[in-house]
């Protein structure tokens, strides 16, 4: 990339703002000064999308672009990868500009392409001001810089409307954040982690702090490892040179170290079995009691992981759990949480006493023998060598075969809860080759990691046994030919050598464990440090009593940036009315009610209770006064009264009750065996939608919030039921500001004001009466809902 | 069905207007080089002439928006025809650009699709390395060397044959390998993550 003859400088470039130096010189000389430029933004491709530098810059009545070549072998970067310095300043390279008049601007669009999109501006016609004259294609982005088309393309709109463009329109959105130490743009704007720079250490002193309130237990299990290494020491010994050389070969220093002669060779014998056994059993007791020790912590260690985990899952905002990335990350958090502990518990203090061990028993078999010492450790860096270097293939095909049973697992999950359609479809042949597909692989797997595993097991016993082999051949010429020394220290010599290939075997699998472990560790703290898009102010305003008035004003909203759903939304629903809201699928009244609750905050624009902004509420007063009847019906595990006391855990028999006899569920529940103690939710009773729905609306009712949100109530269930809860509805929302989102718009009847809205913008608003009278979008839907279907005798 | 019941009851209620508009939702009208005539227009979009739409009336599209059925599995056949505004409608299916439309026409409409679905393809891996939920790239594409990152998931990386991937970043740009058993055994090694 070091091309002569360039001047790079090291400036950051900034996504939006003046002018860039690099096109500056061209820019005056096409007329533009600084104080002429509204904005100037950054995007990446030309015309044909190719990846390019390039800039548009927006004045009073023109937009210029400007493009270049990309340098040769110029890195594109994107979110993520991108650092304040990727963005090369250079002064030689060939800008091409085109000037878009934007005087006669009637509108600008975006036509979206599958990763990115055009900014495309079309011209009043000449003749026709109302109709659309020519088009022309301004720029191309890819998603990396959508908001600078989206930008422009506010800017053009608010032209278009005879809007003055202010400083606050001009302001540079919220810029992209980079990471402090390596400079790098954060993945996720919302969430400041850098991942490059997550620090490995403060990982590992983290996890250790979870070990910390059984720093006892942890001393025991250390001694327990300790005794068991310096046990497995001393029985080599044991078994050889004491039995054969000391006792058997009747050494009489040894004897009378012992103070026994040796007539009484048999009680030494004895009591040098009786020792062995008490080696063995010591062995045996201290493991068990290791075992009731990492029995102990683990658990404890990893219930208080998952704890945190979820703990910190419940603080984040609704946003993470529909983004992209949790699916999995959840369910490998929790998986996550056990690796992490056993790691800890049972992989650090076993690595020291492993390192501690194969010192032990070098220098043991040093003092016994080194020449045999030499042939026995000869072969332990090949061991080491042969693991280190099979076993991340080895842990590579585990892993493919962890992937391809968890994915054979979910194919049976989705196979079982589509049984129904299955069925009716008389697709189960199919359904049994598509198992087949993927069954197959778990096999080709499979066998992978057997091929292997038997390699690796073999090539690996190989070098064992050559060692001790070789310890024999070497142990045995010493003694025959060279009559060095005897048979007793041969056996344990060959003791040690068996004993050495367990910590090698561990060793060399440790280091991979740690890594694994590491990672595990990092996606656990990802998500308790993840911080929550929606988070309670410091000082947040907390209201003993509120009235109830609702409002939005100028509210932009989109759940992916750029992609607004809610355009320029202002409205207002006075205490203790009812607002409905109607229009078809997809228009975005459900995300309004989102934005109520606030289960997300909107871009631009306010909300705000009794003229309070949400945000700067507290949760208590929002949450505390706000209640919502939506078509999903949550049942959670539990009884009945559980469930309709679920917002209000101190209520009393008589008032969930009362909430019961409101929502007209009392008789059902009435009618079930159990009654209000029935089990339901996951793995209980199975109840209809309209019970479910009348469960859901006594939780409401017992909650008594100033605020009701209806989220299609009614939508799910049959006419006769809609009536009775119908009934409850009109029952509950008695002096509460309700909002409610409705198709049949019968269920709206009782609404203060209506609004309709379409394709994200409030399109009618008024009273039913009014509405009706403006034979608009709300006339149309009324009249087919009344006539179109009495027509066909449905109602 | 009974229309003869309603008429007059309503006046500015059009039953029949809204009937029509229902049927128009669900009609499908092929087009081909017979009935339809693409253009180029001077701001680089086509236009669209159908000299005998419905009700022997000509319609005329400005700018029209070419969008493939099946864009993975079969590009050039059922290609869309539709209005450029947001809530777009269709105005009629080519069944086959190979077969049923002029080449000038074809040429013109395979440029229109090879800007909506560019996607660079990835013909070398330098590096893929998973830090902390994410994984970082660093490839060679048919656009020039690329540096980008996905999250660590499976809807990042998609297979959409056997051997064809699809890799969509944090911003949702699209990245494609036409056939991995085609990499080497290095770049495999790398990859092998997500296979």
């Amino acid at each position: 990339m070091g091309k002569k003859n360039r001047k790079i400088s090291e400036e950051p470039t900034k996504a939006t703002g003046k002018l860039p130096k690099e096109i500056e010189v061209d820019l005056r000389d096409r007329g533009v000064s600084e104080a002429d430029v509204y904005v100037c933004v950054r995007t990446d491709m030309d015309l044909t999308c190719a990846f390019t530098p390039g800039y548009i810059v927006m004045t009073k009545n023109r937009l210029i672009t400007a493009t270049a070549d990309p340098l040769s072998g110029e890195v594109h970067y994107f979110k993520g990868m991108e650092t304040r310095k990727t963005r090369k300043i250079a002064a030689d390279r060939e800008w091409r500009f085109a000037e878009f008049d934007i005087s006669d601007v009637k509108k600008t669009y975006i036509e979206r392409t599958v990763s990115g999109g055009f900014l495309i501006l079309v011209h009043k016609d000449k003749d026709d001001p109302e109709a659309d004259g020519a088009a022309e294609t301004v720029a191309a982005v890819s998603n990396h810089c959508m908001s600078s088309a989206t930008k422009i393309e506010r800017l053009c709109e608010k032209l278009a409307e005879g809007k003055e463009i202010d400083d606050e329109a001009m302001e540079d959105d919220e810029e992209e954040e980079y990471c402090p130490v390596c400079g790098m743009m954060y993945p996720d704007s919302d969430r400041k982690i850098c991942p490059k720079c997550m620090n490995k250490k403060s990982i590992f002193r983290r996890t250790i702090g979870y070990l910390k309130p059984y720093k006892g237990r942890i001393t025991v299990m250390f001694l327990c490892y300790l005794a068991t290494a310096a046990l497995n020491i001393v029985w080599p010994y044991l078994n050889g040179v004491v039995l054969y050389k000391k006792v058997l070969g009747r050494d009489e220093n040894f004897l009378s170290f012992l103070s026994v002669d040796g007539n009484r060779y048999v009680t030494i014998l004895l009591l040098l079995v009786l020792t062995m056994v008490m080696t063995k059993l010591t062995m045996q007791l201290v493991g068990i009691l290791q075992g009731v020790m990492t029995a102990k912590i683990v658990p404890r260690v990893v219930k208080s992981m998952r704890n945190d985990v979820f703990g910190a899952m419940g603080k984040l905002s609704i946003n993470f759990f529909t983004s992209k990335q949790t699916g999995s990350l959840m369910t490998r958090v929790m998986s996550d949480s056990d690796e992490v502990s056993g790691f800890f518990i049972d992989g650090l203090p076993y690595f020291l006493i492993n390192v501690f061990s194969i010192i032990a028993m070098a220098v043991v078999m040093f003092t016994l023998s080194w020449p045999l010492a030499v042939v026995a450790l000869m072969f332990m860096p090949i061991t080491f060598f042969v693991s280190w270097k099979m076993l991340p293939r080895l842990w590579h095909r585990y892993g493919r075969r962890h992937r391809a049973t968890r994915s054979l697992n979910s194919k049976i999950h989705d196979n079982l809860s589509g049984a129904r359609v299955v069925k009716a479809f008389g697709q189960e042949g199919s359904e049994v080759k598509r198992f087949d597909k993927s069954n197959e692989k778990v096999r080709s797997a499979d066998l992978a990691v057997m091929n292997y595993d038997n390699k690796f097991s073999a090539l690996y016993s190989a070098a064992e046994n050559l060692a001790s082999l070789m310890v024999y051949i070497v142990g045995a010429y010493l003694i025959l030919i060279q009559k060095r020394f005897d048979y007793a220290i041969l056996i344990t010599f060959a003791g040690y050598v068996g004993q050495l290939t367990g910590p090698m075997d561990f060793m060399s699998f440790f280091f991979r464990w740690f890594t694994s472990c590491m990672n595990s560790a990092q996606r656990m703290f990802e998500i308790i440090d993840a911080v929550p898009e929606i988070a309670e102010k410091e000082n947040a305003v907390s209201l003993d009593t509120i009235n109830g008035t609702i409002e939005m004003k100028d509210v932009t909203f989109g759940y992916e940036k750029n992609k607004p759903v809610l355009k320029n939304i202002n409205m207002k629903v006075e205490g203790g009315h009812m607002l409905g809201i109607v229009g078809r699928s997809g228009a975005g009244k459900t995300t309004i009610v989102n934005l109520i609750s606030r289960l997300y905050d909107p871009q631009e624009g306010t909300v705000t209770l009794d003229g309070v902004n949400l945000k700067d509420l507290s949760f208590k007063t929002l949450r505390g006064n706000v209640a919502m009847v939506s078509q999903e019906t949550y049942m959670f595990m539990g009884t009945v009264a559980e469930n309709i006391a679920y917002a209000k855990k101190d209520a009393s028999r008589a008032e969930i009750i009362r909430a019961a006899v409101l929502a007209s569920a009392h008789d059902f529940i009435c009618r079930m065996p159990d009654g209000y103690d029935t089990i339901i939710g996951s793995s209980g009773r199975e109840l209809s939608g309209g019970e479910r729905q009348r469960i859901s609306i006594a939780r409401a009712i017992l909650a008594n919030p100033k605020i009701l949100i209806l989220d299609e109530a009614t939508a799910a269930v049959d006419t006769e039921t809609e009536q009775a809860i119908q009934q409850s509805i009109n029952m509950l929302i008695k002096g509460r500001t309700t909002i409610s989102i409705a198709h049949r718009l019968s269920t709206l009847r009782d609404a203060d004001t209506l609004i309709v809205i379409d394709e994200g913008k409030i399109a009618e608003q008024g009273t039913h009466e009014e509405l009706i009278a403006k034979k608009g979008v709300y006339y149309k839907l009324k009249e087919l809902q009344t006539k179109a279907l009495a027509l066909k005798g449905i109602e | 069905m009974g229309l003869k019941n309603f008429e007059g009851a309503d006046e500015e209620f059009n039953l029949e207007q809204m009937e029509a508009e229902t049927e128009e939702m669900l009609r499908m009208r092929f087009l081909s080089d017979t009935n339809a005539k693409f253009e180029r227009t001077a701001g680089g979009f086509v236009s669209l002439d159908i000299p005998e739409g419905e009700d022997g009336k000509a319609e005329h599209y400005d700018r029209v928006r070419v969008v493939r059925s099946f864009p993975f599995t079969a590009p050039n056949t059922y290609i869309s025809i539709r209005t450029t505004e947001e809530k777009s409608k269709e105005i009629g299916i080519i069944r086959d650009i190979a077969k049923d439309v002029s080449k000038e026409t074809r040429k013109m409409l395979e440029e229109q699709m090879s800007l909506r679905y560019f996607t660079p393809v990835i013909t070398k891996i330098n590096d893929i390395k998973e830090e902390y939920g994410h994984a970082y790239w660093d490839v060679v594409t048919t656009e020039g060397p690329c540096k980008f990152v996905i999250y660590m998931n499976s809807s990042s990386v998609v297979s959409l044959t056997d051997v064809r991937l699809m890799i969509s970043d944090l911003d949702g740009n699209r990245f494609e390998i036409p056939d991995y058993t085609q990499l080497s055994a290095g770049e495999l090694k790398k990859l092998d993550l997500f296979l």
